[in-house]
């Protein structure tokens, strides 16, 4: 039978040829698509996330609602040993932030003040390879790393003096004059345009905050479930903490990300249709060549169900081949465009960083996505196919064979 | 006496319309082991209608036929394909080989479809090749045969199956008179030496002058059986 459906395809090469390839183009065009989706959303969350804002944060119940000091916690109340033992974890990252008018000459912007210890950060915040000028504050000093697009606003290089004013713990005023250690340029745009760090002892001094903590950011191992890891947290935190996933602390994120796919999942589906019925009408082309063959099968003893099934195998074949091959044929993309991102300019650069995203479009390489295509090409294949059974399970063998 | 391949009884085939047809009115006859037959009469007459009941094709509006004993018309719908593949052989005016399969591949295909052996198909399908006068074109596809050639294939095939009879629907409609001769020569030796039965529906002089037995139809009616 197999033998049979291999001749059938190869009985009218151009249309075969033909349908591969709309097959393979389409696979390629779909994956090309939602490779570039998925992969700016998975740079994106990588960055804010797995950088920057980590997949857990804990803190005092109430503070990720209120972003107030005197939501803070204190270092001594967390049982820090039992929380790092957790399976998944990597290490526990300690922050203070808040927020504080920076100002310089005539110069001043409200910022986002970070107090950390750069050696335990996560990546984002290591800052030793965000560093543009200048070097790294020294632990407990009076010195300060600016982001670049806040040093570009004040017009502060390194070794100039900012002044800080703001709220700190329960109503204490907060200042502070500090020299600009380092710039560095943050990934995250919206951070790059704000961002202020300290060691995280001088912002306990500037806040009025000693031994408290706003965050401890929980760091992954590599692969590790966020939700187990979670799920596994929770019963050492008591009623006072809020243990929150990246989910919980950037809903506005998610629902981005959600709408975003939907939008393509749309354009990916009209496409699919218009491919579905380039692939109906091959089917019923091939039905109508065939008829009369069909019904000398029939006559000479072939069971329907059987001649059905070498139908649906040749399209089968077809599909499969064109989707394999596309599935293929889009690797290197999805490779190339992941390691060199298209970088976007002009307004669609503007547009895009006015909603704090970085102006780069890169893929994703993960093989779901093809396999994902892959697969609804072959139910596409399945459904199409089932024109030709419907055709051959209602055959009269003597009209067909006078067709 | 020999036994009895064929019987039909009070066979009848209407084709409803604004206007009934009686392509089939009415026919009673018996088709014995061994026989060589023609149903001639001019076209429309019903005799392929006719054959076509016989081969379990087309069902009927009245009447019944036993092969081999079996009420054909009683059978669902996959039970009369699998009878027509292990009891029925045909040979059509238009070959109706398969285009994708060789010579051989066109033979064998009908004893593949009875889950008989490899060794045995291409032993088979050899051997019927050769008693067809077509040993050597075996890898040969239909479009690559003569007319007259691919018919010998489809008689080959007919034959595969080890049928009781072979139903030929004007097998040599669309040959040359040496290709006709060649395929009735051939028919009629299959018939004397292995005792094959033939039952032909024509109106073609030279095969109605091989027959034994003539049954001309008119008007869906046997007019006489001689």
């Amino acid at each position: 039978m197999f033998k049979l459906a291999w001749r059938n395809i190869w009985r009218n090469k151009g249309r075969s040829i033909i349908t591969i390839a709309a097959v393979m183009f389409c696979v390629i065009f779909a994956v090309v698509l939602r490779s570039f989706q998925v992969g700016v959303w998975e740079h994106m969350v990588g960055d804010i996330v797995a950088n920057n804002f980590g997949y857990l944060q804990v803190h005092q119940k109430g503070f990720w609602g209120d972003q107030s000091l005197d939501l803070s916690m204190d270092e001594a109340t967390l049982d820090w040993d039992a929380m790092e033992n957790v399976p998944g974890v990597r290490s526990l990252v300690p922050r203070l932030e808040s927020f504080s008018l920076v100002s310089t000459g005539d110069n001043n912007r409200g910022s986002l003040v970070l107090g950390i210890r750069p050696e335990g950060e996560l990546s984002g915040l290591r800052l030793t390879d965000q560093l543009i000028d200048g070097r790294l504050f020294a632990p407990a000093s009076n010195e300060v790393v600016v982001s670049e697009g806040l040093a570009e606003y004040l017009h502060v290089e390194v070794g100039d003096s900012l002044m800080f004013l703001g709220q700190g713990y329960r109503g204490a005023s907060a200042y502070g004059q500090f020299m600009v250690a380092g710039i560095a340029k943050i990934s995250n745009p919206e951070l790059n345009k704000q961002l202020v760090v300290m060691p995280i002892e001088t912002a306990q001094w500037m806040y009025n905050a000693t031994g408290l903590l706003t965050t401890v950011v929980v760091d992954l191992e590599p692969n590790a479930d966020f939700a187990e890891v979670k799920a596994a947290l929770e019963p050492l935190l008591g009623s006072d903490f809020e243990l929150l996933d990246w989910e919980q602390l950037f809903p506005e994120l998610v629902q981005t990300i959600e709408a975003d796919m939907a939008g393509g999942q749309i354009f990916v589906t009209i496409l699919y249709f218009i491919i579905s019925f380039v692939l109906l009408g091959t089917v019923i082309m091939m039905v109508s060549e065939r008829e009369r063959e069909f019904g000398i099968l029939v006559s000479i003893g072939m069971r329907k169900t059987t001649l059905a099934a070498v139908t649906v195998l040749e399209n089968l074949m077809l599909l499969v081949g064109g989707a394999v091959v596309g599935m293929a044929a889009v690797k290197p993309v999805q490779f190339y465009f992941k390691y060199n991102p298209i970088d976007l300019s002009g307004q669609m650069k503007e547009a895009i960083e006015q909603f704090d995203f970085e102006p780069k479009l890169y893929t994703t390489t993960s093989f779901l996505i093809n396999l994902n295509h892959g697969a609804i090409v072959f139910v596409i294949g399945v459904l199409v196919s089932s024109y030709a059974v419907w055709k051959i399970m209602k055959l009269n063998p003597v009209k067909s064979m006078r067709a | 006496m020999s036994k009895p391949v064929i019987e039909v009884k009070n066979l009848e085939k209407v084709y409803e319309g604004a206007v009934p047809v009686h392509a089939v009115n009415g026919i009673s006859l018996t088709i014995t082991q061994g026989e060589f037959t023609a149903l001639k009469g001019p076209s429309g007459c019903g005799k392929t209608t006719l054959l076509n009941m016989l081969g379990g094709l087309d069902q009927p509006t009245a009447g019944s036929i036993a092969i081999g004993g079996v009420d054909i018309t009683t059978l669902s719908e996959n039970a009369l394909i699998d009878f027509r593949l292990r009891n029925i052989g045909f040979v059509f005016q238009a070959y109706n080989l398969i285009p994708v399969l060789s010579a051989q591949e066109n033979v064998s295909f009908i004893m593949l479809l009875q889950n008989r052996p490899k060794e045995e198909r291409e032993a088979r399908a050899q051997q019927l090749l050769e008693a067809v006068g077509l040993k050597g074109k075996e890898d040969k596809r239909p479009g690559q045969l003569s007319g007259g050639q691919q018919q010998r294939v489809a008689v080959a095939r007919a034959l595969a199956s080890k049928p009781q009879f072979v139903l030929a629907d004007e097998p040599t409609a669309n040959l040359d008179s040496q290709s006709t001769a060649n395929l009735l020569d051939i028919m009629e030796r299959l018939n004397k030496e292995e005792g094959m039965t033939f039952v032909f529906a024509t109106h073609d002089d030279r095969v109605i002058k091989k027959a034994r037995r003539i049954i001309s139809i008119e008007d869906g009616k046997v007019l006489s059986d001689d």
